[in-house]
């Protein structure tokens, strides 16, 4: 809808069980195009889904792999997604792979991850019972290149490439003229950090490159209240010292969009 | 030098063997050579038998005097391997059975998802009890994995310790993935956690990454769960080792609690009487494997209702350098 989509290809035989399903929802929620694999001559063999997901590479060139480690029903099958882990690995390694599994510990974990690692590929492992926010965080990181936009709360979008912050308003997206310059850099530091990793503090020592003066931290503080102001008016709210972007013990600061902005 | 004896041994005994194995081979012919009387075969073929024999015997007698002095330089090492064998024989049952232990979850989480999916939030009211139960079942899939990661870690912490396996390892990257797992969590009960690194870029370290990543999620999952609105982590590294600390604004542990916490087995419920709700082992466990790695975990507390309540665990372990 806003950036250029990520496509997620999704290797799993359980596709159609609802722990799969949920996480397509959220993937699909996040704005991704996903992708299943489902093999044409359901023989519930490891092969059809090796031959199939590599195909599948190579036609719609995914951003991002969520693949299972067990395929098939078939006993040699258990290890299955190890196997066309490597193949990838081999082939495209510098596409992102997530392993979708049970198995997060242990020495087969381990022996793919040194193996992987190897060849310096982005590969890592989360169980099955993570939540699917859990998942999309993992591959958001996996990825890594940040997006073109990022929407924070249900009403803010942060348009990264034309450096604008935009309000929802119905249909419409209205501008918020007074971010911008440094005002917008500080706050694409505090959403981006807060994309790849909610609840990750931003430390004052990133931000004060921000400002200007003697008085670094304090010239800091005041560009962080007009940013509060004119989103605040933009919206129709008023944010407090502890809404939206908090100061933590002297640390740093930290975006905490509110899932709604009615309450505040 | 006992193993290069035993080798030597072991060498000289099948070198005799096969001595007498060819000279056993060889008797009709020599036997014949040795004097035109057929009776000659049959000595030549004692001797083969004897020195056979001999071979043999050296074989046996270098294996058990080997054995006696291995057992008493090693006294233990016998109970070490059947131990080792044990926990190596647990180990491969349970991740046999994991898949299928957990198979029941996964699919009552998958509906609870299903049927969250298809709920329309903005009326929380008319769906408060039936989000009520979803949140629960949502909220055991946290305490599940972390279960299962207690059983596994139990079982090989009973195993002898060997070199302990070092790799690189970001710390930075391991918090934050405990902070993924918790963060939605804790949202959902209206908590917030806050974490960051004392330098920004923290780097490598040397260590187990699956040791700290259960230490510190048996520790964040206590603090999720008592805190009243906050937790907050800090990674530090100061000089030759480097600390995760994990505080809460919960109501603190009481004093007389503090010097059990890490008890195998403990919880407040056992010193109140009353029936336990955990098993008691996350902290013995998170306790034991940072001393195992050189480090340790201490808490720190104030009670009270008062501003001011709080709980902070601190987990130091040292920076190995890798030799060679």
């Amino acid at each position: 809808m806003y950036s250029k989509t990520e496509h997620i290809l999704v290797v799993d035989d359980e596709w159609e069980s609802p722990i799969v399903g949920a996480v397509l929802r959220t993937l699909e929620q996040e704005g991704w195009k996903t992708s299943i694999i489902k093999p044409e001559f359901s023989t519930d063999s490891g092969n059809d889904f090796e031959t199939e997901t590599l195909y599948a590479i190579e036609t719609i060139h995914p951003s991002g792999i969520l693949l299972d480690v067990r395929l098939g029903e078939y006993r040699e099958d258990q290890f299955k997604g190890l196997e066309i882990l490597h193949k990838i690995v081999e082939r495209y390694p510098h596409i992102p792979v997530l392993m979708f599994t049970q198995y997060t510990q242990g020495p087969e974990r381990d022996t793919a991850v040194r193996s992987s690692l190897q060849l310096e590929s982005p590969v890592d492992f989360i169980d099955k019972l993570a939540s699917p926010q859990e998942v999309v965080l993992r591959l958001r990181r996996l990825i890594g290149r940040p997006p073109s936009h990022i929407i924070m709360g249900e009403k803010l979008i942060l348009d990264v490439d034309s450096s604008l912050v935009q309000v929802k308003q119905g249909d419409s997206l209205d501008t918020v003229n007074d971010i911008q310059g440094m005002k917008f850099e500080i706050l694409r530091e505090l959403a981006s950090t807060w994309y790849k990793s909610p609840g990750q503090l931003v430390p004052f020592s990133k931000l004060e490159r921000y400002s200007d003066g003697e008085e670094a931290r304090a010239s800091l503080r005041v560009r962080i209240r007009e940013i509060k102001i004119s989103l605040g008016n933009a919206l129709g709210v008023k944010f407090g010292a502890g809404d939206f972007i908090i100061n933590v013990r002297d640390q740093g600061y930290r975006l905490v969009p509110p899932k709604t902005f009615e309450n505040l | 030098m006992i193993q290069l004896i035993h080798i030597a041994a072991i060498i000289f005994g099948a070198v005799v063997c096969l001595v007498g194995v060819i000279l056993g081979l060889s008797a009709p012919i020599l036997g014949g050579r040795v004097s035109d009387n057929l009776w000659a075969v049959e000595p030549v073929s004692y001797v083969a038998a004897v020195i056979i024999i001999s071979g043999l015997t050296i074989i046996t007698v270098s294996y058990t005097i080997l054995g006696i002095l291995h057992r008493k330089i090693n006294p233990f090492d016998s109970g070490d391997e059947l131990i080792s064998n044990w926990a190596a024989l647990t180990q491969r049952y349970f991740e046999l059975f994991q898949h299928d232990l957990g198979r029941p979850l996964r699919r009552i989480l998958g509906k609870e998802r299903e049927v969250r999916s298809t709920i329309d939030l903005s009326n929380r009211e008319l769906y408060a009890d039936v989000l009520e139960l979803l949140d629960e079942i949502e909220g055991q899939a946290p305490n599940f994995r972390l279960m299962m990661s207690n059983v596994q870690v139990l079982i090989q912490m009973e195993t002898p310790v060997g070199d302990l396996a070092l790799e690189p390892i970001e710390p930075l990257e391991i918090v934050r993935r405990i902070v993924d797992r918790y963060t939605f969590a804790a949202t959902d009960g209206n908590k917030e956690i806050t974490w960051w690194s004392d330098p920004d870029e923290f780097g490598i370290v040397y260590c187990d990454a699956s040791a700290i990543e259960h230490i510190i999620t048996n520790v964040v999952d206590n603090a999720v769960r008592f805190a009243d609105k906050r937790i907050e982590i800090k990674l530090i590294r100061e000089g030759s080792s480097f600390s995760i600390k994990v505080w809460d604004d919960g109501y603190g542990i009481p004093k007389e609690y503090r010097s059990h916490i890490f008890d195998r087995g403990w919880t407040p419920e056992l010193a109140k009487r009353e029936e336990r709700t955990t098993s008691g082992l996350g902290m013995f466990i998170a306790k034991t494997l940072s001393q195992r790695y050189g480090g340790d975990l201490m808490v720190q507390s104030s009670v009270g209702n008062e501003v001011g309540h709080y709980t902070e665990f601190t987990l130091t372990l040292p920076i190995k350098e890798l030799s060679g």
